[in-house]
């Protein structure tokens, strides 16, 4: 019934193509931006910004990066949060050799970094697939990490080996840094991710993105099709470590404020490969779903037990956690195996025929 | 749709959690970032049950300070610096008084903030080492001592008195590859420029640090005079087991005060025997404090740690203790200040740097010769207590040296250098100008 179509023609190719054929669909939209720009910053506290709202974003925006690659092309890649870590360092020099550069400036340039990179440790792609990629991108991780903490350049030779980000304004408002407010770094980040996550939406959906699902699909029959499998290949290499790398910007110098290399080590790829997964493989909304679960959920359920009174103490909270987010996954896995995007397509698909099945 | 009931939830706990802790305002909140959970919960776990030990013995015996309960409660970190960042501002949107950061990783991300947020930030002899300078770092504290401090004692105690003594040697530093471990480096190579001896760093992976054979098999072939280790959790019983396997000696080996573990060194018992550790705390289980913490707490049933272990004798767990006493006890001297038993963060800073604690001191507050004295002023923020060198006997740690001091013309110069580093990278970074020295 809320989802009825009945009644929305269309009448030509245009509108078939647009991207929400369901008018439905256009209003929750709205109402998630009108939540996110409007809502959300009037009512928020610091806790809520720097715990919740601006990690989610965050991880959202990793896992899209590698959502292109393994989700829409199909590559399998373990290096994320390598990736991560290049965009960050990168933005840290420029911003250190350039401190008058304008940070979004810095942040979008950053990812070009780290696009580089990706497409330097995606050329293995071109002969070995699967697993076999999947151990060429984990030595991408290694590597990296390894260079992160020996190049003395890259952190300025500081003692500690950790990059600390420095105040940064635009027109006056900080935006980065120990003075930065909480709200001024939530519209940064909200603004990046909308604008990539536009991007992205348009690109799976063209010329491109169906390029990349037929290399996922099969690599041979996209050949024999006309598809240049190098260019496919390494293109979505390029946009995924992109988006990536400026995950990684936005990671250390809106949200942490200060980073050491072993942040971005193998668990925070997994850590962003398992928001891809459990949100949905070629899935753009997904991505959300799945950080919501695995970032905020774990903090909203540590303050259950003192907001109810429960005398129980921190450690056991942390394994309580551990357990239940441990046992949604599961759960989710079982009910839906391609993840949480797909869980909100079949229900979507029972509310537009609700309440007539047939 | 799924994302709406979630925030709604979402919103929902939050502004449940937060108008419950609006309500209690008679209680210090003094925080702890607990690891009991991680790699590295072998070393946290003794040390965060001394701390909170010793806050509910307050509790208990005397009904808080100045008649004010203690609120020590812990958020769970696991040691992991995501955790942290929610720790720390779910502690501060509770009012804490003193954020405890317990990591080297955590400490380098809340450190810009103390001067924003204006909450003190205690971390008792760990964190970045030029907090010592008051005037820059006016809201962070690492007393009674610092890494430098401990680099440049175990040298001192190395070369009999004299790190010129130690010309020619060669040293290798085996330290955890993080910005923990890598602290004390530009103390070692300033002190082996000066006086000629060869410093050979030897880093240990995160994820290496249960497996040393590569790092030994290197300090086999190299035959170092010494091994000093900065290690942490699971590491420095890698170490100790490692150096028993490759018969390093082990007179020759000696750690920073928290390879005076004993659970470590019970791993290889007598062969350990020789192991010394420079530790700015010696274990006294008769002291009056450690008796009233048996009878509040640990008979009471109150305390979390492991009795038939042997933790209430251990260095960790003591060492534990002497942190929540200089913690307790500038809280102390906050209050007598104010002239109000209800501080708040901005009095506990005042506190903070204003702790006198000497023999005096000590005595009453029933820790002498559990530590040395201190004092901190405005300008330094460490009070450098100093230190004793501990050798494992086989069975259990035992003083083998005179109460050793840092070489303050060594470190002091350093400390500024790297306090000026900090501010000039951090720019604008307001510096505390009431500081006259």
């Amino acid at each position: 019934m809320l989802y009825r179509v009945a009644g929305q023609y269309k009448t030509s190719y245009k509108a078939d193509f647009a991207l929400f054929p369901v008018r439905q669909d256009a209003w929750l939209l709205a109402f998630i931006l009108v939540l996110a720009f409007v809502v959300f910053p009037m009512t928020a506290s610091e806790f809520v910004f720097r715990t919740l709202l601006i990690p989610v974003l965050i991880y959202s925006l990793a896992a899209l990066g590698l959502n292109i690659l393994t989700g829409y092309a199909g590559q399998l890649s373990l290096g994320t949060g390598a990736f991560m870590g290049v965009g960050a360092y990168a933005c840290y020099k420029l911003m250190t050799i350039f401190p008058g550069l304008n940070l979004l400036a810095a942040v979008l340039m950053s990812g070009f970094v780290s696009a580089a990179i990706g497409v330097a440790f995606g050329l293995p792609s071109l002969r070995i697939k699967g697993f076999y990629l999947a151990i060429a991108t984990l030595a991408a991780q290694f590597f990296l990490v390894w260079l992160f903490q020996k190049w003395g350049w890259l952190y300025n030779y500081s003692a500690s080996g950790a990059i600390q980000v420095p105040n940064i304004s635009i027109l006056g408002f900080t935006f980065a840094g120990p003075t930065a407010p909480a709200i001024n770094q939530y519209f940064f980040v909200l603004c990046t991710v909308t604008l990539i996550t536009f991007v992205a939406i348009n690109l799976t959906r063209g010329r491109i993105g169906r390029q990349w699902k037929a290399v996922r699909d099969m690599d041979i029959a996209a050949e024999l099709v006309g598809i240049n499998l190098m260019k496919a290949k390494l293109l979505a290499f390029f946009v995924s470590s992109y988006i990536i790398g400026v995950a990684g910007a936005l990671f250390v110098f809106l949200w942490r404020g200060a980073a050491e290399a072993n942040l971005f080590d193998i668990p925070l790829s997994f850590r962003v490969l398992f928001i891809a997964i459990i949100g949905g493989l070629g899935s753009i909304l997904g991505n959300y779903l799945g950080a919501i679960l695995i970032v905020a959920l774990p903090v909203i359920i540590s303050g259950v037990p003192a907001a109810l009174g429960l005398p129980l103490t921190p450690a056991t909270v942390d394994h309580l956690n551990i357990m239940i987010i441990g046992a949604l996954i599961i759960l989710f896995l079982i009910l839906e195996p391609h993840g949480l995007a797909r869980l909100w397509a079949v229900a979507r698909e029972k509310l537009i025929i609700w309440p007539f099945p047939h | 749709m799924k994302k709406l009931i979630a925030n709604v939830l979402l919103s929902a706990t939050i502004l449940a959690g937060l108008s419950l802790s609006a309500v209690a305002q008679d209680t210090l909140k003094l925080p702890n970032m607990s690891y009991r959970t991680g790699p590295f919960a072998a070393t946290g776990t003794p040390h965060q049950n001394g701390q909170l030990d010793y806050m509910t013995m307050l509790n208990e015996r005397d009904g808080g300070i100045n008649g004010v309960k203690i609120a020590f409660d812990e958020c769970e970190t696991g040691y992991n610096t995501e955790k942290g960042v929610e720790c720390y501002e779910r502690l501060k949107s509770e009012g804490a008084l003193v954020t405890q950061p317990w990591s080297t990783g955590i400490t380098l991300q809340v450190l810009p903030r103390t001067n924003v947020d204006k909450i003190p930030m205690f971390g008792p002899s760990y964190g970045f080492s030029a907090m010592q300078d008051g005037k820059t770092f006016k809201w962070a504290f690492n007393a009674p001592t610092s890494y430098w401090d401990g680099a440049s004692m175990i040298m001192t105690a190395l070369g009999d008195g004299d790190v010129a003594n130690l010309n020619g040697k060669k040293i290798a530093f085996l330290h955890l590859d993080h910005p923990y471990g890598k602290e004390p480096i530009p103390l070692f190579e300033k002190l082996a420029a000066e006086h000629g001896f060869t410093f050979l760093p030897i880093p240990v992976g995160l994820t290496e640090m249960q497996n040393q054979s590569a790092q030994w098999l290197q300090i086999r072939r190299e035959r170092p005079d010494y091994v000093i280790m900065w290690g942490w959790g699971a590491m420095n019983a890698g170490a100790v087991t490692e150096a028993v396997k490759t018969r390093y000696p082990m007179d020759q080996f000696v750690s920073v005060w928290w390879g005076a573990h004993n659970p470590d060194l019970k791993l290889v018992g007598a062969d350990g025997k020789g192991y010394r550790a420079l530790s700015w705390n010696f274990t006294d289980s008769e002291a009056p404090v450690m008796q009233d913490i048996k009878k509040h707490v640990v008979d009471a049933g109150k305390s979390q740690i492991d009795q038939a272990g042997g933790e209430f004798d251990s260095m960790a767990y003591q060492r534990g203790v002497l942190m929540s006493v200089i913690l307790a006890e500038a809280v102390r001297v906050a209050q007598d200040h104010a002239g109000t038993p209800n501080i708040n963060q901005e009095q506990l800073r005042w506190g903070l740097e204003n702790l006198n604690m000497d023999d005096a001191r000590l005595a009453e507050l029933g820790v002498e010769g559990m530590m040395g004295p201190l004092k901190t002023t405005c300008a330094n923020h460490t009070g450098n207590a100093g230190a004793w060198m501990v050798q494992w006997d086989g069975e259990k740690f035992e003083k083998v040296s005179e109460l050793l001091s840092a070489d303050r013309a060594l470190i002091d110069p350093l400390v500024e250098e790297e306090a000026a580093k900090y501010a000039a990278a951090n720019a604008p970074w307001p510096t505390n100008e009431e500081c006259s020295m």
